[in-house]
């Protein structure tokens, strides 16, 4: 009803200085949540971007490549087959590029000392896979290239390997038999990450299937345009591999990264957590000052009603004042949000996680879809607390709020 | 018969003790009456107005309004009774403070659903009746006390009840202001041919009432009819 909502937004501006309290709570509240929610979402999009350009939007392989349940290489997708897929997938025109990977271990002897490495099969100069940006020291491989390697720079700086040198690795071909490369340094690469540094190494892939003794492949890497089509594609390009009777699956990107997974469960727990906890603050503190604002017009209550005014019409009235002081709020919040993120990445903070190297940007992402949540998180916390002393006072007895003064 | 009531009784409840505010009142009222309803402090004049105005329940008895007896209605539609049937006045004034004049005058039509021009036309001839055409944007604490009352009054009237009850309506006015106010009352009671019901314990009161009607510990004692 009008008055009852004419009325409601009088009662709001009232007490300028309440309002302002109140509004200054549910914004900070609403803007904290907006910080943490930009910071989820910026970091997580730049994990995306780093796991989708070097594993692709999804991968077509084996389940048993996929689940780790290979023996040996029993996996293998051999090129008959790599040619359907290779067709299947030029139908869709979200694909941009299709590379083949091939993983292998070895034992690299480096003089009297040795050392399991896991290699990475590549084609230089596929999209996916190509490690050559992340070389920082030699070159990059080259296509026509047979026994050369990329490695990482904690692995040389450990071995003191530089481009030019050359090591063995000793391995076992798909059919069992014994093995041994001669692999020459190409360069050297850095991935910000001890662990992937010392252990990885990149081979183009022709020479490892020589060393394997096989033509097969273990797995296709998709990139699509679009990280919002993995899913999608990815269901479809299955489904008719399958229909072809191809025991292959397509799994997207955030099902292959388990790291991806465990690093979203725990951003939006810590999300989840501290916006709860400051939901909860302010929905205390907002009933605190409306339970008092709305009992000081107790007296007023008793009018209304006295004049014919029904219950739900009263509650109404105060509803609505606390819904719009959490509407104002939730945006100020909002804005408040988007001015801290602004502010906070003109600062240009970095941060070394653990096992990194080199410390990674952090940044805020400041957006709609970020202050969506944090808005509504700011509305719904006041309209519940206005909601308490809502009823409360659509509920009074007339003559006792009459006699108050 | 606008109003009547049958064996009014109304007890509290305080702690322990039981208080006879009313004791079985059996009151009538026809249409155009104006009732001056006399009483020393605590006599239950308060108690029997706030019945007749369906904003409290009797512990027994009955109050029926245009013959229909309130006391079953339920929350909602005793809210409309109100809406529709009562105009009532405070001693206090109780205007609405974020409403002007206008607004508070016109709030009661606003919760009948009357339709805008029909409101504005209705308050406008209001404001007339109470001489308030000039303070008619001002908020209530831009007004004197005696302005205060009028618009009281002209908000009591805007639904064109049958029963216009006032409990001590001039209670927190000076002597002059107070007449004005009973003047006007006087004169509305005239033009509407509506029944207006008055508590006070102002004795120069009296010479506006067609009766006066006396409370005595609960009990209407008297009451005498000019
Ligand atoms: N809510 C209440 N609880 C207990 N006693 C009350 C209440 N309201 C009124 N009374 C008592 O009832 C009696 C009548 O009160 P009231 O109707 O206010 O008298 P008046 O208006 O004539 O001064 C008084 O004794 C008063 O103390
Ligand atoms: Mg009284």
């Amino acid at each position: 009803m009008g008055l009852q909502f004419q009325i409601a937004m009088r009662n709001l501006f009232r007490n300028g200085r309440r309002t302002l309290l109140s509004l200054a709570i549910i914004a900070l509240g609403t803007a904290m949540s907006f910080a943490v929610r930009g910071y989820v979402e910026s970091s997580l999009t730049n994990i995306q971007a780093g796991i989708v350009q070097q594993n692709g939007n999804f991968q077509i392989a084996s389940p048993l490549l996929f689940d780790n349940e290979a023996e040996g290489y029993e996996y293998l997708i051999f090129p008959e087959d790599v040619e359907t897929i290779r067709m299947a997938l030029s139908q869709y025109p979200e694909v941009v590029d299709v590379s083949m990977g091939l993983n292998f271990s070895g034992l690299a002897s480096f003089g009297r000392r040795s050392k399991v490495l896991r290699g990475i099969a590549t084609r230089p100069g596929n999209t996916a896979l190509d490690y050559n940006d992340l070389v920082i020291e030699g070159e990059g491989l080259k296509p026509e290239d047979q026994g050369k390697v990329l490695i990482g720079q904690s692995l040389a700086d450990e071995r003191n390997l530089k481009p030019g040198d050359v090591f063995r690795v000793n391995l076992s071909t798909v059919d069992g038999a014994y093995n041994v490369g001669s692999l020459e340094v190409a360069g050297v690469f850095s991935l910000n990450s001890q662990q992937f540094e010392g252990q990885l190494i990149f081979v183009p892939i022709d020479y490892v299937q020589a060393l394997l003794n096989t033509n097969g492949i273990g797995n296709l890497i998709i990139q699509l345009n679009d990280i919002e089509d993995s899913r999608r594609v990815a269901d479809m390009v299955e489904g008719e591999l399958q229909s072809m009777g191809l025991n292959l699956e397509a799994r997207t990107w955030d099902e292959l990264s388990e790291f991806y997974q465990q690093i979203k469960g725990f951003f939006n727990a810590l999300f989840v957590f501290l916006t709860v906890a400051v939901s909860v603050l302010v929905f205390f503190i907002v009933l605190q000052v409306l339970t008092m604002a709305f009992l000081e017009r107790t007296r007023e209550v008793g009018t209304i009603r006295a004049l014919g005014t029904k219950t739900n019409q009263v509650f109404f009235m105060f509803i609505t004042e606390g819904v719009f002081l959490g509407v104002l709020g939730g945006l100020s919040g909002a804005l408040l949000g988007w001015l801290i993120s602004l502010g906070f990445n003109a600062l240009n903070i970095g941060w070394t996680p653990p096992g990194a190297l080199d410390p990674v940007p952090i940044s805020i992402t400041a957006s709609l879809e970020v202050a969506l949540v944090p808005f509504l998180v700011g509305l719904i916390a006041t309209s519940f607390s206005a909601l308490f002393p809502s009823l409360r006072s659509a509920k009074v007895n007339i003559v006792d709020a009459l006699r108050t003064r | 018969m606008i109003i009547e009531t049958r064996n009014l009784t109304k007890t509290y409840e305080a702690g322990q003790e039981q208080v006879h505010a009313l004791r079985g009142v059996d009151f009538q009222a026809d249409a155009g009456d104006f009732v001056v309803i006399n009483g020393p402090s605590g006599s239950g004049k308060t108690t029997f107005l706030n019945l007749l105005s369906c904003i409290d329940l009797p512990t027994q008895g009955e109050v029926l309004i245009e013959g229909q007896a309130v006391s079953q209605l339920a929350s909602g539609s005793l809210a409309e009774v109100r809406r529709d049937k009562i105009g009532l006045v405070f001693q206090a004034f109780n205007l609405i403070p974020v409403l002007s004049t206008f607004e508070n005058i016109e709030y009661p039509m606003l919760l009948k659903g009357v339709p805008p021009k029909e409101r504005k036309e209705k308050v406008n001839q209001l404001l007339e009746e109470v001489d308030l055409v000039k303070e008619g944007s001002r908020r209530p604490d831009q007004l004197s006390g005696g302005q205060k009352q009028r618009v009281a009054v002209a908000r009591a009237l805007v639904n064109d009840p049958v029963l216009f009850l006032a409990d001590e309506p001039t209670g927190n006015l000076d002597s002059k202001t107070s007449e004005r106010i009973m003047d006007i009352m006087k004169r509305l009671n005239q033009n509407h041919k509506v029944t207006f019901i008055v508590v006070t314990h102002n004795l120069e009161v009296n010479e506006y009432a067609k009766r006066v009607v006396y409370i005595r510990d609960g009990q209407l004692t008297e009451e005498q009819k000019r």
